[in-house]
């Protein structure tokens, strides 16, 4: 084998390119490649996830760093003959701006990468995740190198603390505090918890890591064990990631084979170890004290704080849990130092944070930007705005315990304390675009209906509450609202904030309060109209046929699923309202925008 | 020895005593419903909750339940607030709301003021007048059967099921538990009288 | 094999040829023009031959790499050196003689070999 290529192709095996089938298509090019006579020449490389999901399966070649897109098997022959033999980069696999109708070739040259700042996701694309030789070449288990040969437990947590580095889950507490109090726990035993039971509706920043860089997440766990004390950790991984745990299993294996993981780790006399345990699937498992109980077997049910999980964690003993996110910063800043790392982001709220952007978006994917921008860069500089022209109306941020920003409040920071400020939080990192088409009471109802089904049930106020807020909101998108529920929603939100268990029951409704906040002529237009001024509400719209513009072609009738559309050829066609479902088919095959909704 | 400030006095008790049981002492009372002094701490019904605050700390009071919470030194303790109270009535109506005609949740709600109180606010409205009901029982989820089954006959032939409003209180696979001995504990700490013993052929 | 931290250096040094690759650091690039008339003129056999003085030098620095026809047809096969902070150069009727010349002086020498250059400069910059 060649151990000097001349190109590598690095295609995307994250779980949205695999599921776009990027496995047949390194199948597609290693076959191709064979028959070509270039196996020497040019590597396959499989890699974690590239951030532009939507635009999957993706393949970057190296040197050139030309970007494909939507590569298909069938375009492989193709791509093998003409780029890596004849050296023609193919142009209908790039990347094309909607505004512009010129290709765009290489990956630094297309928006949605350009503004991004890699630290936790540099990795990603560049590297296989399955193979640890190419994390080492990166720079990898240096940080943890330094750990444990340059520095004594104290002076990493001074590090961490210097960096200004504050959890990724969603609280924002600082890390290197929260090592220090475990660290002084008294307890024989100490334990470290890396959070991945990431349960956010749209939110897959935790996975992509874990499957495109498992290395630095053990690497920052390691660091983290050094500091505090502990002898084991566990990666608490939700079992809807059957990729991530094949990956981070693998990364176990490997680096327990090269002593970086085990006893006597890099031969410092350090010994830590790592198991994953699997989640099975409640949302309340990503609060920290429910993650615990379900670790230690029992069912996940939160418990109150004091005492922390830092005095009295797993099986009793002082336990310090970190998010996947926050893991994956550590080795970086242990590596670079504190003072690149606080240079990177705002006063308050230091380094990058990733966002996974999804909903009415042009680039729906993965992105890591630097603390501090503006949701507007976020959304038009990287996300390519809103498809179709459409307007922008709020961006929810933080799942179903944080809030939703109306567009006016576009160009604020990205941090901390501006998001909580608005009523929202950072979060773990979904943010959900949304365009002039979204209903937000219909919004707020969802997510109500995803706590109502996630709350474990322990405590009153979040069993209870979010039920009734949940039928309240109901009957507003019904158009049985009362001209009270407004005041009602937005006292029972503050009473079941105030008085719930958890973190869960705690948020839960915020998304209703800052819709509230935000959007109450939609409510209002709900209540006392009876209109869904998105025309989203089925109970609150109606289908129309306009005589002026229906050419009586039948299609809206023969496509109708209740059969309630009637009318002769060339005459024009009525919508019986009683048997009519609202499905909006009519309307979207009419070829004359005949269909109208009220 | 620890010394805390309930409701403007300093109260003495033993280190690791909670807020309940220190108040007990000091003869201020707390409202329960999940708690049992023999078993241990469960914090779920709500209705204990207290404003707590450290007098070295810039932090807002919080709303903790007196029943898990531990004294501390510099503890500042308040179970008459504003805040205490619209809490606790809120999760009294909340409870009213789920069990209409249980007899000690009505004798709470008229303890504490929610058949006596203003008749304008919209929640107590909705709870008490408009709310449908979660289901059709008069268990509150308090977990106090299935606790003194684990914990003192450690039986374990009781457990809850599901989540959420779903909830309820069973025997493993709802079937008569082989481990049950019949004791009665379940039905004499249950605080809704909703487990019944009966005998079996 | 239990590493020790210096190991982790040497790993870094066994990967760097790929690592370059990746990260598009090179001290010198060579572009093998493989157009329908370079490989009709034998440009993949110029191609192995560059890769195999890279194998042979270990010259992880150095990138070989293709692209299209260079527009003189009738030079081929053809190739494009450039060293950093310099300009391109252009060899063109290479045979694997050539090549190893060129290699040693002008890629591992950066001496251009006058004689064989075809011209310098042009409208491409790394």
């Amino acid at each position: 084998m060649a151990s000097q290529y001349r190109m590598n192709l690095m295609v995307c095996t994250g779980t949205g390119c695999v599921s776009n089938k990027s496995l047949n298509i390194i199948d597609a090019l290693n076959r191709e490649i064979e028959a070509n006579g270039l196996a020497e020449e040019v590597q396959v490389i499989p890699t974690g996830c590239n951030g532009f999901c939507a635009n999957g399966p993706i393949i970057v070649v190296h040197p050139e760093e030309i970007f494909y897109q939507l590569v298909s098997e069938e375009d492989i022959p193709l791509l093998v003959e003409e780029h890596l033999l004849k050296g023609r980069p193919v142009q209908k696999l790039m990347y094309t701006p909607p505004e512009t109708k010129n290709p765009v070739p290489t990956m630094s040259e297309i928006g949605f990468f350009k503004k991004q700042m890699l630290i936790v996701l540099s990795n990603r694309g560049i590297i296989d995740p399955e193979n640890i030789d190419e994390y080492i070449a990166r720079g990898g288990y240096k940080g943890a190198a330094k750990a444990l040969t340059e520095m004594t437990p104290e002076q990493i947590i001074e590090e961490i603390k210097a960096s200004g580095l504050r959890g990724r889950g969603g609280a924002g507490f600082p890390t290197g505090k929260k090592w220090e109090f475990c660290r002084n726990a008294k307890g024989d035993e100490k334990y470290i918890i890396c959070n991945c039971d990431e349960g956010d509706p749209g939110a897959f920043m935790d996975r992509s890591v874990m499957e495109s860089d498992p290395h630095e997440v053990l690497e920052g766990m390691v660091i983290g064990a050094r500091a505090i004390g502990a002898k084991h950790g566990f990666i608490y991984l939700r079992d809807e990631y059957p990729l991530a745990l094949e990956r981070v299993l693998k990364a176990i294996d490997q680096a327990t084979e090269y002593g970086l993981l085990g006893e006597d780790i890099l031969g410092t006399g350090f010994d830590f170890t790592i198991s994953v345990n699997r989640g099975a699937g409640a949302f309340v498992c990503g609060e920290e004290t429910s993650l615990i109980g379900s670790l230690e077997g029992m069912v996940p049910e939160p418990r109150t704080r004091p005492p922390y999980p830092a005095v009295s964690g797993y099986k009793g003993s002082p336990t310090n849990i970190n998010n996947v996110e926050t893991w994956g910063n550590v080795p970086h800043i242990i590596a670079r130092g504190a003072k690149w790392f606080s240079g990177i982001g705002t006063e308050t709220s230091k380094g990058t944070k990733v966002f996974s952007l999804v909903g009415k978006v042009n680039n729906t994917g993965l992105v890591e930007v630097p603390m501090g921008i503006k949701l507007r860069e976020i959304i038009y500089d990287i996300g390519g705005g809103i498809p179709d022209n459409k307007k922008l109306k709020a961006v929810q941020t933080g799942g179903p315990s944080g809030g939703c920003i109306p567009a006016s409040l576009l160009d604020i920071p990205v941090d901390y304390e501006s998001l909580k400020e608005i009523g929202s939080i950072m979060g773990s990192g979904g943010m959900i675009v949304m365009d002039e088409e979204t209903c937000m009471v219909e919004v707020a109802r969802y997510f109500l209906s995803f706590t109502l089904g996630e709350s474990c049930g322990k405590c009153s106020p979040c069993r209870e509450g979010t039920y009734h807020m949940h039928t309240i909101l109901e009957n507003i998108t019904k158009g049985k609202g009362r001209e009270e529920d407004i005041e009602l929603l937005e006292k029972m939100g503050t009473l079941i904030k105030q008085t719930a268990l958890c973190g869960l029951g705690n948020t839960a409704p915020n998304p209703v309060l800052t819709t509230i906040k935000h959007f109450r002529d939609e409510y209002e237009a709900h209540i006392r109209d009876k209109k869904c001024p998105a025309k989203v509400c089925k109970a609150l719209i109606t289908y129309t046929i306009s005589k002026e513009k229906c050419t009586g072609c039948t299609l809206c009738a023969k496509n109708c699923p209740s059969k309630v559309i009637t009318g002769e050829r060339k005459a024009v066609h009525v919508i019986d309202q009683s048997g009519c479902i609202k499905c909006g088919i009519c309307k979207s095959v009419c070829r004359f925008d005949a269909v109208e909704v009220e | 020895m620890k010394t805390i400030i309930l409701n403007g006095n300093p109260v003495e008790a033993e280190e690791n005593t909670t807020v309940l049981t220190c108040a007990q002492k000091a003869g201020v009372r707390i409202p329960t419903l999940c708690y049992h002094k023999m078993l241990s701490a469960y914090s779920g019904c709500r209705v204990c909750l207290v404003e707590v605050s450290h007098r070295e700390s810039k932090a807002p009071p919080r709303l903790m339940p007196a029943c898990s919470t531990i004294i501390d030194d510099n503890m500042v303790v308040d179970t008459e607030s504003e805040t205490v109270k619209k809490a606790r009535v809120f999760i009294i109506e909340l409870m009213l709301s789920r069990c209409p005609d249980s007899e000690v949740i009505r004798r709470m709600a008229e303890e504490y003021g929610v058949f006596s109180g203003e008749n304008d606010d919209v929640v107590r409205d909705y709870l008490l007048n408009r709310a449908p009901r979660v289901k059709e029982t008069n268990c509150v989820l308090c977990g106090l059967c299935v606790r003194v089954c684990a914990e003192i006959t450690e039986r374990h032939a009781l457990s809850f099921e599901t989540r959420g409003v779903q909830r309820v209180v069973t025997s493993p696979f709802r079937k008569v538990a082989s481990k049950c001995i019949g004791c009665g504990s379940c039905a004499y700490v249950c605080p809704t009288k909703t487990i019944t013993v009966e005998e079996a052929e | 094999m239990k590493l020790k931290p210096e190991d982790l250096d040497k790993i870094t040094e066994r990967m760097r040829s790929s690592t370059a690759l990746r990260e598009g650091a090179c001290r010198a690039k060579i572009t093998v023009h493989m157009g329908t008339c370079g490989i009709a003129t034998g440009a993949r056999g110029i191609l192995k031959a560059f890769l195999a003085k890279k194998e042979e030098n270990r010259a992880d620095d150095v990138l070989v790499t293709t692209s299209g026809c260079a527009g003189l047809c009738s030079h081929e096969p053809m190739a494009t050196i450039q060293l950093e902070g310099e300009p391109p150069v252009k060899y063109a009727e290479l045979t694997e003689e050539k090549v190893g010349r060129i290699f040693d002086e002008h890629v591992m020498g950066r001496k251009m070999v006058k004689e064989l250059a075809l011209a310098i400069g042009n409208e491409r910059i790394i």
